[in-house]
């Protein structure tokens, strides 16, 4: 279970803004929470829910045993309802059903609280519809939007929010707790770099597939280096069949971009921050020396695009046979 | 928990509880059903968070065992397959036993189902009404008020508020009030032993017609109570909990006109049945507006016409009629509905002017009272 000092140890900035608005019983009537996947927005957004639902507060800490505390956690309280994105987006008729629901009464109490996950997902119609919504809360409302990217949300939302930004992990402490759970030193800095997830970060060092996808960026990489012709070929023969679905895309781009930011690195002498390559001097040197530091930054910038490309449903194989062609020339 | 009950009742209980329990609900618990065993009997819980329903079987009921053996606890069980295995079950006698693993087993004669249960604490609590605020009415008459009511509620999500019927109890009178803002509907009646105040609330027309359904035409009684959150309907053996709107119903009384220009006398079935036919040139698209016009000597004429069809008019003889000469359109399917939520022979119709809503009350001055917006037509 956590609590607040929990919390307070990797957010303490954002946990004493809550705590204390609580404490002085001010508590926001929407919050938007922003940070990184892995730095604790849900477990923020719960212990909210709890303190306001929960039977025998101790100070600000709920006691994680009342009823309250426990169905809030199992995602049954009644009062409390969570909204997750459907698909791809956040549709406009969920919002639609949020909105019935809150012209009720309460089920057990007169206090509401939403979640809304991934808020950025929003579709512009569901975006605009919750917005009189938000300004305009009946009493005893308190809205939670959880959002890796605010600059994606509507100014308009976002200026009836109080907004909370989430520091990023320190990414040292993170690579040590994976070290001490027996990863690879290397490994343990490149997924420091992907992810801010303790769980998924071993499952990622254990998988097979994640291997296999590192492997490929390698030769990748080295084949922009060597004969460039070929590199359409790999494409199609190799990277198309590895990475299927769309996160897989994402994060192969993912670890290109962090490929080409360590040859960069390489470039101007930061090699302690390197988290790619950082046992593979020889073939660095090789690769480094066939690209100017100005064509990798427009390489990173390409890599930068096209993951952008594919967020806007571009189809994946078009958009990797772009990037490609535009790190050949 | 553990207890041995009679399937028959079991399957009637389980039956009017399944009408609250709906399969997409965003609570995963709200999927399944609530079983309670005390000393006194069981009780079933349904919910779609909407509205629930408790059902409760009494261990012992006129001298007849209903429930045998209770160890008292309480589960929750999958709503998905559990009536479908009550009422397939072979004996008459059910044993559903529970124990702290939340196991479930399902016995009846040779037939033996285990079954995956999931913690009652997890269930919501529905609120625990007192008794003392509340107040009774005869079932069917409680029906008929719903009936006359609740067709009016707004079917647009644009005001909520609008979409519930007004329930308020004021100086010994029952009131119901239901408004599209192009509509009202109302109805009120006195209630004997009424407590002093009651919470106005307003119910939602859904809830209502679910009760509406659910009620059997008895002669006996319901209990009606209310809290903040909550109203109660509550029959012997049956809880029926609905949500409240939330919200300010607004002030309807200044809505009714008090003085009225021209009186109409009118055979309720004849009006209604010329209104039927001369709707059937009426456009949707355009409020299926008919007009009514005097015409003098104790006549009326109901007209419509629609270019592109034809045109259509009915004259009616009326028993009385008395002030100014009118013509007035309306939409005929909100008098249709209001005549037909008028269960009396005569009504009367009292306009006050073409550009006014118009109201109509049975002609005994029973207090049903339908208000209706007419059309603007050039």
């Amino acid at each position: 279970m956590v609590n607040w000092s929990d919390i307070a140890e990797i957010q303490p900035l954002a946990s004493r803004i809550i705590t204390n608005s609580i404490k002085k019983d001010r508590i926001s009537h929407a919050y938007l929470l922003h940070g990184a996947r892995g730095t604790g927005k849900e477990a923020i957004a719960e212990l909210i829910a709890k303190n306001l639902f929960c039977e025998n507060l101790a100070g600000v800490e709920p006691c994680n045993q009342c009823n309250a505390c426990r169905r809030i956690a199992s995602g049954n309280h009644p009062d409390v309802h969570w909204i997750e994105p459907e698909g791809q987006s956040i549709k406009i008729e969920q919002i639609r059903n949020l909105q019935k629901e809150f012209s009720y009464s309460g089920m057990e109490s007169t206090r509401k609280v939403y979640v809304i996950k991934g808020a950025e997902t929003l579709t512009v119609n569901a975006a605009n519809r919750i917005l009189k919504f938000l300004e305009e809360p009946s009493k005893q409302t308190t809205a939670i939007m959880l959002t890796e990217n605010s600059q994606a949300i509507l100014p308009t939302i976002r200026s009836r929010c109080q907004i909370i930004d989430l520091q990023p992990l320190n990414v040292i402490q993170f690579q040590q707790k994976l070290m001490e759970n027996e990863v690879s030193e290397s490994t343990a800095r490149l997924m420091g770099a992907l992810t801010n997830n303790l769980d998924e970060a071993i499952a990622r060092s254990n998988d097979e597939w994640f291997a296999t996808a590192r492997k490929i960026v390698v030769q990748l990489i080295e084949m922009f280096a060597d004969n460039p012709q070929d590199v359409y070929l790999f494409i199609h023969n190799h990277w198309v069949g590895h990475f299927k679905e769309r996160n897989e895309q994402e994060e192969g781009l993912d670890l290109l971009l962090i490929a080409f930011k360590d040859v960069l690195y390489y470039h101007i002498g930061n090699e302690t921050e390197m988290v790619f390559f950082s046992n593979q001097e020889q073939m660095l040197e090789k690769v480094a020396l066939s690209f100017s530091q100005e064509e990798l930054l427009g390489h990173l910038n390409a890599i930068m695009q096209a993951k952008r490309k594919l967020k806007q449903n571009v189809n994946p194989t078009l958009v990797m046979e772009q990037l490609t062609l535009q790190i050949q020339r | 928990m553990k207890f041995i009950i009679q399937r028959d009742q079991l399957i009637a209980s389980v039956q009017d509880v399944m009408k609250a329990i709906s399969s997409r609900t965003v609570i995963p618990i709200l999927t399944g059903m609530k079983i309670e065993a005390k000393e006194s009997g069981i009780t079933l819980t349904g919910s779609d968070s909407d509205i629930s329903i408790e059902s409760f079987i009494p261990a012992e009921e006129n001298g007849n065992v209903n429930v045998e053996q209770i160890e008292e606890g309480s589960i929750v069980l999958q709503a998905k397959y559990f009536p479908d295995i009550v009422r397939k079950l072979p004996e008459k006698t059910v044993e559903i036993e529970a124990d702290e693993n939340l196991k479930v087993t399902i016995r009846s004669g040779k037939a033996e189902f285990n079954l995956n249960g999931q913690d009652a604490e997890e269930y919501p609590q529905l609120p625990k009404l007192q008794t003392n605020d509340s107040f009774e009415l005869p079932i069917d008459l409680l029906k008929s008020l719903i009936k006359q009511t609740v067709f009016a509620v707004s079917t647009m999500e644009t005001r909520p508020i609008l979409t519930g019927v007004n329930i308020k109890l004021e100086n010994g009178n029952l009131v119901f009030t239901a408004t599209d803002s192009h509509r009202l509907a109302s109805r009120e009646i006195p209630v004997s032993e009424a407590p002093g105040q009651l919470p106005t609330v307003v119910v939602p027309g859904k809830s209502l017609n679910e009760l509406n359904k659910i009620l059997d035409d008895t002669e006996e009684t319901v209990e009606i109570s209310v809290t903040n959150n909550q109203i109660l309907f509550r029959t012997k053996n049956l809880n029926f909990l609905s949500r409240l709107l939330d919200g300010n119903y607004p002030e309807t009384s200044r809505l009714i006109p008090e003085q009225s220009k021209t009186v109409l006398h009118v055979k309720t079935k004849e009006l209604l049945s010329t209104i039927d036919r001369a709707s059937l040139l009426a456009k949707e698209e355009r409020n299926n507006v008919v007009r009514l016009s005097t015409r003098g000597n104790g006549l009326i004429e109901i007209t419509s016409n629609s270019p592109e069809v034809g045109t259509v008019a009915e004259e009616i003889t009326v028993p009385s009629i008395s002030g100014e000469e009118l013509k007035i359109s309306f939409s005929s399917k909100y008098m249709i509905d209001a005549l037909k939520a008028i269960e009396y022979e005569e009504v009367k119709v009292e306009f006050t002017g073409a550009m006014r809503p118009f109201i109509i009350r049975p002609a005994n001055d029973d207090p049903i009272l339908q208000l209706i917006l007419p059309v603007r037509t050039y």
